[in-house]
């Protein structure tokens, strides 16, 4: 409850969705609140300024079950880091292979009935559409765009074999530093009922941070 | 770029079946990229004799992105927003296809007002009242449902006369109960928002 009240309900409802599609819902956080802006105003002196400039946002975490809290910086916004820690936006492009290979069928007298599903249109006499591996039919720029986005059927959600290429160097680009944002975590473990504190503020998450995995 | 032509088709396909469907669709103003949906609550729901307004948006990527919607009527649903009336709807996201219409959206919004799934809210507070105290939940939707999703059955005259009498100029009232479809609940929002 006590995000609702800090978080305008429209991000912690899109927080607690994003959650659902990771492992993370095990961490079982709320937002206990966040920053944007003006962080340099709000920034602790004893810590180093932030390598990056334009506008940067603190994401405070916390998991009342384990007593931990996570206070991420530099976070581009919270819906950025939603996105990439969710990663799970569909299914991905279909392979540049697999979209070549769809065969080409000339629309004549006996299969001129029915229409594009993507832009609506009929079929004309004397034209050619493409057909997926599931026998559905398209333009082959309607279906083409759409496979580059999503790599599934538009009418039966048939899968497209993916790139595997193009998925390991999407995992490379997003683990190099390249012109990403620096992101930085600090963990918090702590104990309400006074047996433990402990906290650290370090870039390195020391090894007695009970809820670094 | 949205593909305008498609959505002229959309719309004119919409409206060859209202009848039968009860759903409808029309553009807020000569730009198509804004529209107002309207759904029928579903027989035999809290949302019954309700008629609920949607606006919806079109990202330039239309069809091959997900039309934005939200509700404009408030609504209590476990997967609706009761501040907002954002929905928590998979077609709406990830799992849009540009097979899928407004039409078939605006359906699927429908449906989902018969099958609430609290397991995974939009709205927290709503979807704890369901799992905990659905008789409670009912209650409240119901109400929700007569307060601000009824059409009342007043004609326009007197509807305009309602609102000359809470102290709108009666030409302001007339404009704003047209421009949201001669709902008076809308047309005292809008009033009251300026």
């Amino acid at each position: 409850m006590a995000s609702e009240m800090e978080v305008p309900a429209e991000l912690s409802s899109m927080f607690e969705r994003h959650l659902r599609y990771r492992d993370l819902s095990l961490l079982l956080p709320f937002i206990l609140g966040f920053t944007s802006n003006n962080t340099t105003e709000q920034r602790d002196p004893d810590q180093e300024a932030p390598q990056t400039t334009g506008s940067n946002e603190r994401i405070i975490l916390i998991n009342p079950f384990t007593q931990g809290m996570v206070v991420i910086e530099g976070a581009a916004s919270l819906e950025s880091l939603l996105r990439d820690m969710g990663n799970k936006n569909g299914q991905p492009p279909a392979s540049k292979a697999s979209i070549e290979a769809m065969p080409k069928v000339e629309i004549g007298e006996d299969n001129k009935d029915g229409e594009c599903a993507v832009c609506l249109e009929e079929w004309e006499l004397g034209g050619a559409v493409k057909e997926m591996p599931c026998k559905h039919r398209f333009h082959g720029g309607c279906v083409e765009k759409w496979l580059k986005i999503h790599g599934n059927c538009p009418v039966c959600r048939y899968k497209m074999p993916v790139d595997e290429e193009e998925l390991g160097k999407n995992i490379d680009e997003g683990e190099g530093e390249g012109e990403r944002r620096v992101e930085r975590e600090i963990w918090v473990s702590f104990a309400f009922n006074g047996s433990r504190r402990n906290g650290d503020s370090n870039e390195n998450p020391s090894s007695d941070s009970s809820t670094e995995d | 770029m949205i593909d305008f032509a498609r959505v002229q088709k959309e719309l004119q396909e919409c409206s060859r079946d209202v009848e039968a469907s009860g759903i409808k669709v029309a553009p807020k103003s000569d730009n198509l990229g804004r529209l107002t949906g309207t759904i029928p609550g579903p027989v035999g729901t809290p949302y019954e004799g309700g008629t609920f307004q949607i606006d919806i948006t079109l990202p330039d990527g239309y069809p091959f992105e997900p039309p934005k919607m939200q509700f404009a009527t408030k609504v209590w649903h476990p997967n609706i927003s009761s501040q907002s009336g954002a929905i928590c709807l998979d077609i709406l996201k990830d799992q849009w296809s540009p097979a899928l219409t407004l039409k078939t959206a605006l359906l699927s919004v429908q449906a989902l007002l018969s099958t609430p799934e609290p397991g995974d809210p939009q709205d927290a507070v709503v979807a704890q009242q369901y799992l905990r105290d659905y008789q409670t939940f009912v209650g409240t939707a119901r109400y929700w449902t007569e307060t601000f999703a009824k059409t009342s059955s007043l004609g326009v005259e007197e509807k305009v006369q309602k609102l000359v009498e809470m102290g709108f100029p009666e030409a302001l009232a007339r404009s704003a109960l047209e421009s949201v479809g001669g709902d008076e609940n809308l047309a005292l929002e809008k009033l009251c928002s300026g």
